[in-house]
């Protein structure tokens, strides 16, 4: 018992780094409250040394045998540490963002690490979770400091009513979770997906009766914490009521953590055939059409960069959904190289927009008017970003919409896979009008962008080295995803 | 001896009434109320099942961890209400549509 306690610590060990970088970021804090000069400074290298580290040791943990450990209620394979691995990124990026950023006030970025940590290490628990207790634990961990930093400008009523929207929709979606989740503890009298597992191939009708409800209602928490369609309604307020460095932490990290959960659950419950499966399928396909069409159709309209972004991102969650339609490697493989890309396009986008938020205290599109003649260089990576986002050879946003959609015609969904292709086409749409107002429209004023430093431009033109790299190179990232692909081959 | 059944039944009509309030009423700390009893009825479940159909600690563990996010889950939201009705000067969920477009 104590022996394998310990065993599963060892491969536990970057949640428990991610947690003692959380405990610490609250000392450092604390301690140096009083001190103005040098405390940003240190405080930031420690977290970001610290997020560093949980990085390295993800890496290096990563093993294509899956790993049971705590007695079963957390799983440690591929598909949770390169999702662990996305997510931390993400937190990284949105750190850097928030250092410069003027939308949270000074000593609230703290608060903002400390938190931002916080969420993570849900987030790291719901992509490993194995029984009930964990993923309701992951989620709601999610969710809890997610409300919180959703409302984190002080004296400003959009973010107080951005945090309130999120609570309250979170809330009630936790709720009819937990319901659902009772109901299946009921029937199938266990709470450990694994067993969950070896039971749904063998159901009677009249468990069936409850189970196809309960089993709506868990997938309304996963829906909720994913924003998929009829789930959706909070993800643009909140996104645009929140301050901009949370905004594109959201984006990131919950999304990422949510979708990695419903593919760990699809695979484990539904791999075979069954009334359930085909209900529970049927339920993702619709769902992840509805997801795509109304996140693209809505972002046509918008005005404000970050909710054209929010609804942007409602449109990649319907597609990255589409890989939980073919449970096993090959779904894992594209979700993984899809979210690769979606980080650091997202990151770059939002870095972008937030220079721009900076300067002119809004993010409408008409800031963009004349951009290319002022900033060429990032005129064109903002450029190669949009055409990445809408899916455009050669770059990496077409390859991973390619990986989906080859996997699922492979599974003859042809209808889905006209819808994604149709979905590509409508974003091309407002991903371009960025650019065509960078290029055609005369510039307002030539005053310079603060935030648009040297030192600032050089580590966005890193940031999108992956998204082009990926869209000509990527069966170099096999290596990193696509080993265990061939182990199970 | 309450049988399951019954218990199912109040756990069910807790939940329908956890429903109504947050459909029903517009009061944020009412709708707050209301995600409550939903929690609830799902705890009451768990523990209803756990005595009737099987006997491993899973369902109460799961009823435990239920109410402590709970608790922690209404303080921040009870908090988040304090700081609109500071800006906002009202409880009322109609008055929360600055952020539509």
């Amino acid at each position: 018992m104590v022996e394998s306690y310990i065993s599963s610590l060892s491969a536990y060990v970057p949640e428990l780094l991610a947690c003692l970088v959380m405990v610490g970021l609250v000392i450092l804090e604390a301690t140096y409250s009083k001190i103005e000069d040098g405390k940003r400074g240190l405080f930031n290298l420690f977290s970001l040394l610290g997020l560093l580290a949980v990085a390295i040791v993800l890496l290096l943990q990563k093993s294509n045998s899956a790993t049971t450990i705590f007695t079963g209620s957390m799983t440690i394979d591929l598909l949770a540490s390169m999702a662990k691995l996305v997510m931390v990124i993400g937190t990284i990026g949105a750190f850097y963002l928030s250092w410069g950023s003027k939308d949270i006030a000074d000593e609230q970025k703290g608060e903002f690490s400390i938190l931002a940590v916080g969420v993570l290490i849900g987030g790291m628990i719901l992509a490993s979770a194995n029984n009930m207790l964990m993923f309701y634990i992951g989620i709601e961990t999610l969710s809890i400091l997610s409300y919180a930093m959703a409302s984190f400008k002080k004296n400003d009523d959009r973010s107080a009513e951005a945090g309130l929207k999120y609570a309250l929709y979170g809330g009630i979606s936790a709720g009819l979770m937990l319901f659902g989740m009772s109901h299946i503890f009921g029937v199938l009298g266990t709470i450990q997906f694994s067993e969950i597992a070896m039971k749904v191939t063998e159901l009677q009708t009249q468990q069936l009766v409850i189970l196809i409800p309960a089993f709506l209602f868990f997938f309304v928490g996963i829906g909720y914490k994913i924003a998929c369609v009829p789930f959706h309604m909070w993800s643009p307020d909140v996104y645009e009521g929140s301050p901009l460095p949370v905004t594109a932490f959201f984006s990131i990290v919950p999304k990422v953590a949510g979708i990695a959960a419903l593919l760990r659950v699809t695979q484990l419950f539904f791999a075979h055939e069954s009334v359930l499966s085909h209900s529970w399928m049927a339920t993702i396909s619709v769902m992840a059409a509805l997801t795509m069409t109304v996140g693209n159709v809505s972002a046509i309209g918008q005005r404000s960069m970050k909710r054209m972004l929010a609804y942007s991102s409602i449109g990649h969650s319907g597609v990255l959904m589409l890989c939980a339609l073919v449970p096993g490697v090959e779904g894992q493989t594209a979700f993984l190289f899809y979210t690769f890309v979606y980080l650091f396009m997202t990151l770059l986008a939002f870095f972008m927009i937030s220079a721009m938020n900076d300067t002119y205290g809004n993010d409408y599109f008409e800031r963009f008017n004349g951009f290319a003649f002022r900033y060429p260089m990032m005129a064109i990576l903002l450029t190669v970003v949009m055409l990445s986002l809408a899916g455009i050879p050669p770059l990496g946003g077409f390859v991973a919409k390619f990986r989906v959609l080859s996997i699922i015609i492979e599974k003859k969904f042809f209808t889905l896979a006209i819808i994604t292709g149709i979905n590509s086409v409508i974003s091309l749409y407002y991903y371009l009008k960025v650019v065509r107002l960078m290029v055609f429209k005369p510039t307002e004023t030539m005053e310079e962008i603060k935030t648009l430093s040297y030192v600032n431009q050089l580590i966005y033109f890193i940031i999108a080295i992956p998204v082009v790299w990926l869209g000509i190179n990527w069966a170099s990232v096999n290596g990193l995803l696509g080993v265990v692909s061939q182990s199970h081959h | 001896m309450i049988s399951l059944p019954s218990y199912l039944f109040i756990s069910f009509l807790l939940f329908v009434a956890g429903m109504f309030v947050m459909i029903a009423r517009k009061n944020i700390v009412a709708i707050l109320l209301g995600i409550e009893l939903i929690l609830n009825s799902a705890a009451l479940n768990f523990v209803a099942y756990t005595k009737f159909v099987n006997n491993n600690l899973d369902g109460h563990i799961m009823s435990l961890f239920i109410i402590v996010i709970a608790a922690a889950e209404a303080a921040v939201g009870l908090a988040i209400v304090i700081r609109f009705y500071q800006l906002r000067e009202s409880v009322h969920i109609d008055d929360a549509t600055q952020l539509q477009s």
